[in-house]
C-alpha cells in the first residue's frame, strides 16, 4: 500500500512556528506535511502561554477573531517578592480591551490553542502527522531533501525545523551547539483549576477580561522569575530559572516553587483551587546573543524556539508571536525562492523585513540587565526595605529618607558605587 | 477480496475523566480514543488478512465524534473503513450494538472472519462479540490468546482461569481477543499518510436497514460514581533494604499474593 510521498515541504513540529509557516504555505499552494511529536499539538507543550494577537493577524488577516483564545489581558503585573513581603504594580489598561479593536494579547491554553491553529491549516490543505517523532534529517551532496521517522523516509523540497527548545534537529544539521546552561532556563508550571467568578473577584477583572503577572524575587536570587496567567476558568502559574546557576544552587526547583505558591501575596490567588496539570520544559534565555549564526543550510530553515526566538526583558516574556512570525518569514522566503539552496538568505531577508531581526537586536540589551545577579535578590530585599520605612509610623521621629535608603544599602550588602553601576548598565541596556 | 472485519469502539480516554471530591464524575475535558483493546483486535485483523491473503477492514459504531477515530484505525493498517454513525449509540448496550454492527457486517459483505476485543475498555460487558455472532449464526471463540487460519478453519487458544483450551471453528467465524493476542504497533509515518488516501464509508442506520427503535437499549446507565478503593496504608520502614524486602514479602504471604 504503501508508496513514496514527497512534498514541497516538510515542517518538524505543530507548534506556532510550524503551524504558521504551514498554514502560510498551505495557503499558497504548497503541498505540507507537519510531522508532530505529540499526540495532538500542543500536547506536549508546557508554555504559560500568552499570545499577542498582532502575530496572528499577520498570518491571515481576521485569524485572531476567531481564534481559541482565554482572556484579554487588560491588567499588567509585576509582583516583586522578598520573604512574605511584597510589591506589586498593576498597569490597567481597559482601552487594550476596547470595542471593534483587535485586543492586544489573550492569555491561552496551548493544548486547546495549538490544536485549533493546527486544524486552521488542515482545512487550507496541510497535512498533519501526529505521534511520529522524526529521527534525523536525509541529505543528498550536503543537501536536505527529507526527513527520517523510523523506518519511513519522506521526501520535500525543504525542510523547517520547528522542533522546538534545544532543536535536535538544528542540532543535528550542525546548525547549533549542544544547549548551553546559561542560555536556557528551566520553567515548572502549574495550572490550577478555579471558577471564572473567583478568578475575576480575585484579580479584579471583567468577564473576558485577563491579568498576566510576572514575579522577581521569588527564585532565591537564582536568575529567572515567576509568571502567573489568568485563563477562563484557571491559572497557569510557573517558575524559571536558569540551569547553570540552579546546578550549584542545591535547592530542588519544585521546592522553590512550592514556596511561591505558599508565599502570603501569592496563595489567596490560587486558595481552593485544583492543580490539574503540571509540566516542567527548557525556556531559551539568552535570546539575540545565542541566535545561530545561520539558522539555515541548504534545503533546511530553523524557526520558532529551534532558532531561539524568544524575547524576556523582565517585564514581558515573548515567544509564540515572536515563532509565528519567523514562521511565516519561512513560508514567504519558501514561495518566493524555487531554489532550496537559496532560500536561506530569503528567510533572512524575510526576517528582516517583518521586523522579527531588529526586534530581537533591539531589545538584546536587557539581557545585561537580567544578568545582574542583585536584581533577583538583594534589589528585591532594599526595594521591600524602602517601602517599609516608607510606610512605617511609630510614633518616633522619622530619619531622612537619605539615611534610610543608606542604612538599607549597607545592610543588603550593597554599596552606592555598585548601585550607580549598575542603574548606568541599566539605562545603557534599553 | 474476502475480508476480515476489526470491530472497535470510540470510547472516552480515561486519562482526562476527572474525578470530583464527592465521587461524580466529569467528563467535560475528556476527548476520545479507540479502545485499548480494540487496538490489538485491529492488529490481529491484520496480521489474519496477511496469512490469508483477505483484506481487513474496521468497523465502528458511534456518535458524530467517532468521526475522529476514522484515520486512527485507518493508520494501524486496515484498507478501509466503516462507521455506522448515529446519536443512539451514546446510550446503546451490548445488544443494541451488537445488532448494528451484524447488520453492517451483512451490507459490507464477503467476510471471512469477524474480530473484537474481549471487551470494551469503557464498560467490559463483554457482549458485543458473542450477541454479534449469534446474529449471523456464526461459531464464536472468546477469550482467544493467539490463533491461526488454515484453510477454511481458525484454530484458537482460549485463556481460561488457570489452563488454556484449544479450540477449532469453520469459517466465517467471530472471535474475541485477550489484549495479549498480540503487541499492537505504533502507527509510523507512511502508515499515517497513507491513512488520509483510504476510503471510510458512513452508513446511517436507515442504510443498513435499521431504525431508532431497532437500537433502542433494553439497559439503561443510571449514574456513574467513582469506586474509592481503601489502601492498606502499610509503611514498611525496616533500617536495611534487605529487611525492607523481607518485610514486604511477608506481608505479600501474609495476603496470599505471593
Amino acid at each position: 500500500m504503501s508508496k513514496d510521498y514527497a512534498y514541497d515541504a516538510i515542517i518538524i513540529g505543530a507548534g506556532p512556528a510550524g503551524i504558521a509557516c504551514a498554514y502560510t504555505l498551505a495557503k499558497n499552494g504548497k503541498s505540507t506535511l507537519v510531522i508532530e511529536r505529540g499526540n495532538t499539538p500542543g500536547s506536549k507543550n508546557v508554555t504559560g502561554g500568552r499570545l499577542y494577537t498582532y502575530a496572528l493577524d499577520m498570518v491571515d488577516e481576521g485569524l485572531a477573531a476567531e481564534a481559541a483564545l482565554e482572556r484579554k489581558v487588560t491588567h499588567e503585573q509585576i509582583i516583586i517578592l522578598d520573604g512574605n513581603r511584597s510589591i506589586s504594580i498593576d498597569y490597567h489598561d481597559p482601552s487594550f480591551n476596547s470595542e471593534c479593536k483587535s485586543p492586544q494579547s489573550y492569555t491561552i491554553l496551548r493544548a486547546v490553542f495549538d490544536e485549533w491553529f493546527a486544524n486552521k491549516a488542515v482545512e487550507l490543505g496541510a497535512t498533519v502527522a501526529c505521534g511520529i517523532k522524526v529521527d534525523g534529517l536525509i541529505e543528498k551532496n550536503g543537501q536536505v531533501v527529507g526527513v527520517v521517522a523510523g523506518e519511513d523516509n519522506i521526501y520535500a523540497g525543504i525542510v523547517i525545523a520547528a522542533d522546538g527548545v534545544n532543536s535536535l534537529i538544528a542540532q543535528k544539521a550542525g546548525l547549533i551547539s549542544d544547549i548551553k546552561p546559561h542560555a536556557v532556563g528551566v520553567g515548572v508550571k502549574e495550572v490550577i483549576l478555579l471558577p471564572s467568578v473567583t478568578i475575576e473577584s480575585r484579580f479584579n477583572l471583567k468577564k473576558d477580561e485577563g491579568a498576566s503577572c510576572l514575579m522577581l524575587g521569588c527564585t532565591e536570587g537564582i536568575h529567572g522569575g515567576g509568571f502567573l496567567y489568568t485563563n477562563r476558568e484557571s491559572i497557569s502559574l510557573g517558575c524559571v530559572f536558569v540551569v547553570d546557576e540552579l546546578a550549584g544552587h542545591g535547592r530542588q526547583v519544585h521546592d522553590i516553587f512550592q514556596e511561591l505558591k505558599m508565599h502570603p501575596t501569592i496563595y489567596p490567588l490560587i486558595e481552593g483551587g485544583e492543580t490539574v496539570e503540571y509540566g516542567a520544559h527548557l525556556v531559551s534565555e539568552a535570546g539575540y546573543r545565542e541566535f545561530p549564526k545561520k539558522p539555515y543550510k541548504d534545503g533546511l530553515l530553523v524557526i520558532g524556539d529551534s532558532a531561539g526566538f524568544v524575547i524576556s526583558t523582565g517585564y514581558s516574556l515573548r515567544g509564540i508571536d515572536l515563532a509565528m512570525v519567523s514562521g511565516i518569514a519561512a513560508a514567504r522566503a519558501i514561495i518566493a525562492e524555487k531554489d532550496p539552496v537559496r532560500v536561506g538568505p530569503v528567510y533572512m531577508n524575510e526576517l528582516e523585513k517583518n521586523l522579527l531581526m531588529p526586534t530581537m537586536k533591539a531589545v538584546d540589551g536587557y539581557y545585561d540587565i537580567l544578568e545582574i545577579p542583585r536584581i533577583y535578590s538583594s534589589y528585591p530585599k532594599l526595594a521591600a526595605g524602602l517601602f517599609e520605612k516608607l510606610f512605617t509610623v511609630d510614633g518616633k521621629v522619622p530619619r531622612s529618607m537619605k539615611k534610610e535608603i543608606r542604612g538599607l544599602i549597607k545592610q543588603n550588602g550593597l554599596s552606592a558605587w555598585q548601585l550607580i553601576k549598575d542603574g548606568f548598565r541599566g539605562v545603557k541596556s534599553i | 477480496m474476502a475480508k476480515i472485519i476489526a470491530c472497535y469502539k470510540w470510547v472516552t480516554d480515561e486519562a482526562d475523566i476527572r474525578i470530583n471530591s464527592e465521587g461524580s464524575i466529569d467528563f467535560s475535558k475528556a476527548k476520545g480514543k479507540i479502545s485499548d483493546y480494540d487496538k490489538n483486535a485491529i492488529e490481529a485483523a491484520m496480521q489474519a488478512a496477511q496469512s490469508i491473503g483477505a483484506s481487513a477492514v474496521a468497523l465502528t459504531f458511534g456518535t458524530a465524534k467517532a468521526k475522529l477515530s476514522l484515520k486512527d484505525a485507518l493508520t494501524r493498517g486496515p484498507a478501509e473503513s466503516f462507521w455506522v454513525c448515529s446519536e443512539s449509540a451514546e446510550k446503546a448496550d451490548g445488544a443494541a450494538t451488537a445488532k448494528v454492527l451484524a447488520e453492517a457486517v451483512k451490507k459490507i459483505g464477503d467476510y471471512r472472519l469477524i474480530i473484537c476485543a474481549e471487551g470494551a475498555s469503557d464498560t467490559y460487558a463483554r457482549q458485543v462479540g458473542p450477541r454479534i455472532a449469534a446474529r449471523l449464526d456464526l461459531p464464536c471463540i472468546t477469550s482467544v490468546r493467539g490463533f491461526e487460519i488454515q484453510g477454511d478453519v481458525i484454530t484458537a487458544t482460549r485463556k481460561l482461569d488457570n489452563r488454556t483450551e484449544v479450540v477449532k471453528a469453520g469459517l466465517p467465524a467471530l472471535i474475541s481477543v485477550l489484549p495479549e493476542v498480540n503487541e499492537a504497533p505504533i502507527p509510523g509515518l507512511k502508515a499515517v499518510l497513507d491513512a488520509g488516501k483510504k476510503r471510510s464509508t458512513e452508513f446511517k442506520l436507515q442504510d443498513i436497514g435499521l431504525t431508532d427503535a431497532d437500537v433502542a437499549p433494553r439497559t439503561e446507565v443510571r449514574d456513574f460514581k467513582a469506586y474509592i478503593m481503601n489502601r492498606k496504608n502499610i509503611i514498611i520502614s525496616a533500617d536495611t533494604n534487605a529487611d525492607k524486602v523481607k518485610e514486604l514479602v511477608a506481608n505479600l504471604r501474609k495476603d496470599g499474593v505471593i
